[in-house]
């Protein structure tokens, strides 16, 4: 329809759907190929924005063209990973092609570098002559074997099944399990799911960690209007892509999780805002929801339960890092400019249009039926000792097996590195490790041998383990290069809201990159200024972690730091 | 946001007092209010920059930090509202170090030029600020962050945006205070910008010209024109406190005036019909005081049909006679008063008791009807 719709039929296409200024904002985008001046006072007039918002919201997000042709170009990741592996040479020989090419932030795409997105499908290749289109990849199995000594025994929650043919089918999620726990639910009372979720430890895996229980709670407990359920979907810290493989192959997982949560807390909406570069998913995700609601296991009385009615909408991001911060992001699916708001309250009472919201991250929602269906004793022995539970590890860079790891939490960061992924490659040594994807700075010298990936040991290291996106530098990489690359990206990626982050990441940036003071007194006088404020006055995740990177370099590269000083171009 | 009074209200309930402690000292607080509203209260001085009183807190400078007790990090005052039993602390160490940083960062993005008080009511704050936390400029040099716009030709508003530092004090003012919806943002991080539609001039966009942006500028980055045109002038600025003669709302201005010359307007922000407010007329439109062609005295028509100057008896006088004539010629309906839109109430009520009680018909109307 995108083709030949005319602007009324697309107006009356979305204007009364919930959420629809961004599907709208894509509908002129795919048709037109760019965003053009007449379309967005068509977008403004129809859904009563002034114009000078909406002009000035499409200008926050990366992927919406301005420009005619725009939308088509080959827009090339330059995330961290990519440009070590030939990010640039890539772009070159695309444009030496012919090709409109533009760079863009880390796709999530790590551990097939370097992806390309070029309108709706990801390709990737060794060379520019070589790119295709193909499914994500599945995590290796757990399996021991003579040549993957991966082992252990360890038992997995949200890849259990994932690598199960006919997973990502309805009939073959329920083959597996699939939706037992939505009717065990159902016989046990919302209640009792909170109840088994706060027994069980399970905590936001999306970066933050609030308990689960807890959030559920809070939700089902609040006064007021419709109640609202979010996929945080918006997978966009670099190095991070499990969420990506979670909803490509097992997609129903993540729709039993949601229909958990609003039977839990008493939502009847739900959303998931998936971020543009996933443009695959979108399909499966609609076939999915279209599936399970011919199944009754969406849409009005589900499984027969009168009441229990609960509908998901896909919300497609356009490209912007902060709207994977919660309340970004319900700015951001309300057509707002997309800051983050100031908190309290928070989304479990005042989150979608002002109503109370759950918003959970996928691997979050994913990890819900499998704990509701074989109990909270259960989740809580797969971590090790104290460690309650499983995270998922998006492993990149310069390790011989990337890829997604479910791993028990508490598992030695060495034993991943080494005996699961294979460790560098030969005659290398791996040098750093970020966490959190970026967000968490580096881990380096005898931290990687001593560390466990569990919260407490990472954050004692002045690092977190956050969405849990590992990408690894070995020994012939320059720490200060990368951080460099690390810190423009969160300077891009800065709503530009508060002045700490705003300047903050602008300033480091620019003093990894030969910038600011010459003499290395000033220059970690001034650095170490800047971080101390932007950790402590920084409004939003972003920029109080932000510089976790220049602080980690500080502690583990000094000798790094000070090679930059001397050896980088002089003033003119 | 419309929930605020709610929350506040149930906070209240069980006989819990609201009083909290402030720098040691036990205060008590309306519910809702905010911590920077109670530390103001109290004359704690909290540095803003973002901050106008009139607008929805924003929580952008961060410069209005506090100490909490129980919170890691330190919470924006202007954005978080009080609560029974909190511990808060204004100003400590810690609390001076990150503001000076702050002033510092935000410093190093500006050009370091000294602001005419002629740009706008608030353009002095930036420059207080920088004395007062003696922040060290040229401290973080790097990329400057705005890119101004001499191509915008208008006769009223600066836009000056070297000097900006993005606190969208003019863009909320824009849509909060003056409901235009004329200024936004785009782009984000270091590149944000302050914009109108399609990145236009101002007289495309929905803008009215109405001042306000200039008026909350911290930075003179938005700036006031016809007030910088006569910054050559010589002479103290002089403030003198009166009500602007267009309309009949009566909105307070302070006229700035050099000697006998009038350089500017500025709005009242304490001004009870106005709050701050003006409009393009009361904010602009002031050449007509001392333009050469301004009617000092009343013009009466000779029998040539010329008009030439005359006395207030003489001007009322024929006028007087002229209205007697009709009535008594065509009847006491033939006549309709029309009262002017700049007057206030009280001559309104004069008008039509004049036609009503003086001249015998219900013919009276008022020009603001539409």
């Amino acid at each position: 329809m995108a083709g030949s719709a005319t602007n009324e039929e697309l107006l009356a296409r979305w204007r009364d759907e919930p959420a629809p200024l961004l599907p709208l904002l894509h509908a002129f985008h795919d048709r037109d190929g760019f965003l053009s001046e007449d379309a967005l006072r068509h977008v403004a007039d129809g859904l009563r924005i002034p114009l000078a918002d909406l002009y000035g919201t499409v200008t926050f997000y990366h992927h919406f063209a301005r420009e005619p042709g725009g939308r088509g170009e080959s827009r090339v990741c330059v995330g961290p990973v990519c440009r070590q592996r030939g990010a640039e040479t890539l772009a070159h020989a695309l444009e030496a092609r012919g090709e409109r090419v533009a760079r863009m932030p880390c796709p999530g795409r790590c551990d097939e570098p370097v992806p390309v997105l070029r309108g709706d499908l990801v390709v990737t290749g060794p060379d520019a002559e070589h790119l295709s289109n193909g499914p994500t990849p599945l995590p290796a199995p757990p399996a021991s074997t003579a040549a993957d000594p991966r082992s252990g025994g360890f038992e997995e929650c949200v890849f259990r099944h994932i690598r199960d043919p006919g997973r990502a089918t309805l009939e073959g999620y329920r083959a597996t399990g699939g939706y037992a726990a939505l009717e065990l639910a159902l016989a046990a009372g919302p209640g009792d799911v909170i109840d088994t979720l706060d027994a069980s430890g399970l905590a936001g895996r999306g970066g933050a960690g609030f308990p689960t229980g807890r959030k559920w709670r809070a939700v089902a407990e609040a006064d007021g209007g419709a109640k609202t359920v979010v996929c945080n979907a918006d997978e966009g810290e670099p190095g991070c892509f499990k969420d990506r493989v979670l909803m490509d192959h097992d997609p129903f997982a993540t729709l039993e999780g949601m229909t958990l949560a609003a039977y839990a807390t008493g939502a009847t909406l739900g959303f998931i805002y998936l971020r543009y570069e996933y443009p695959e998913t979108i399909g499966i995700l609609e076939d999915a929801i279209a599936d399970a609601t011919d199944a009754g296991l969406l849409g009005a009385s589900i499984l027969g339960r009168d009441g229990f009615d609960f509908r998901i909408h896909v919300r497609r991001g356009a490209g912007a890092y902060i709207c994977g911060e919660e309340t970004s992001l319900l700015n951001s699916l309300e057509g707002k400019h997309p800051f983050p708001r100031n908190r309290p309250p928070f989304p479990v009472t005042h989150g979608y249009l002002g109503r109370p919201t759950v918003v959970n991250n996928v691997e979050t929602l994913c990890s819900v039926p499998p704990i509701v269906r074989k109990g909270a004793e259960w989740y809580r022995g797969l971590g090790l000792g104290d460690h309650s539970g499983t995270k998922v590890i998006s492993l990149s860079g310069d390790v011989r097996r990337p890829g997604n790891y479910e791993v028990p939490l508490g598992l030695p960061l060495r034993t991943l590195l080494h005996d699961w992924a294979g460790g560098p490659s030969e005659g290398r040594a791996v040098r750093a490790v970020t966490m959190a994807g970026l967000s968490g700075g580096f881990i380096a010298g005898d931290d990687l041998d001593a560390v466990t990936l569990d919260e407490p040991s990472v954050r004692s290291r002045g690092s977190f383990l956050g969405a849990g996106g590992i990408m690894v530098f070995d020994d012939s990489r320059d720490m200060v290069d990368v951080s460099h690359s690390a810190m423009e990206f969160f300077a891009e990626e800065s709503c530009g809201k508060c002045f700490p982050c705003r300047i903050g990441t602008q300033r480091l940036t620019e003093r990894l990159n030969g910038g600011g003071p010459r003499d290395l007194a000033e220059w970690l006088d001034e650095v170490t200024d800047l971080e101390a404020t932007m950790k402590s006055t920084s409004a939003c995740g972003l920029g109080q972690a932000a510089p976790l990177v220049t602080e980690s370099l500080r502690r583990y590269f000094p000798e790094q730091i000070e090679r930059h000083l001397t050896e980088r171009r002089p003033d003119e | 946001m419309s929930d605020r009074n709610g929350r506040g209200g149930e906070s209240d309930g069980a006989g819990a007092a609201n009083t909290l402690t402030l720098d040691g000292m036990e205060v008590s607080f309306e519910p809702g209010e905010t911590l920077y509203e109670i530390a103001e209260r109290h004359g704690k001085m909290v540095p803003t920059l973002c901050y106008d009183e009139r607008l929805e807190p924003f929580g952008g400078c961060r410069l209005c930090i506090v100490e909490l007790e129980g919170s890691r990090n330190p919470v924006a005052s202007c954005t978080h509202r009080a609560e029974p039993g909190m511990v808060v602390r204004t100003h400590t160490a810690h609390l001076e170090t990150h503001r000076r940083t702050l002033m510092e960062m935000v410093a190093s993005e500006n050009r370091e030029v000294d602001v005419d008080p002629l740009s706008g009511y608030a353009s002095q704050e930036m420059a207080t600020l920088v004395d007062r936390y003696d922040a060290r400029t040229g401290r973080f040099a790097g990329h400057r962050s705005g890119v101004s716009r001499p191509d915008d030709d208008n006769p009223f508003i600066l836009r000056d945006y070297e000097n900006c530092i993005s606190c969208y004090r003019c863009v909320r003012v824009c849509a909060e205070q003056e409901g235009d919806y004329a200024i936004s943002v785009k782009n984000r991080g270091f590149e944000t910008r302050i914009t109108v539609e399609f990145d236009g001039l101002l007289k495309d966009s929905a803008c009215t010209f109405c001042g306000q942006c200039i008026q909350t500028c911290p930075t003179g980055a938005l700036a006031d024109l016809k007030a910088l045109a006569n910054r050559d002038i010589p002479g103290e600025t002089e403030k003198t406190r009166t009500i602007c003669p267009y309309c009949g709302v009566g909105c307070s201005v302070d006229v700035m005036t050099r000697g006998d010359t009038i350089v500017g307007v500025q709005p009242a922000m304490d001004g009870p019909a106005n709050e701050g407010a003006l409009c393009v007329k009361g904010q602009f439109a002031f050449d007509f005081v001392q333009h050469p062609d301004r009617l000092k005295t009343p013009f009466v028509r000779g029998d040539d049909g010329e008009l030439r100057p005359a006395t207030w008896d003489e001007a009322l006088d024929r006028a007087a006679d002229g209205l007697g004539n009709v009535v008594r010629k065509h009847g006491r309906h033939a006549v309709y008063g029309v009262a002017s839109g700049r007057a206030p109430h009280e001559a309104a009520y004069m008008m039509q008791r004049f036609m009503r009680a003086g001249l015998g018909t219900h013919n009276i109307d008022n020009c603001s009807r539409a």
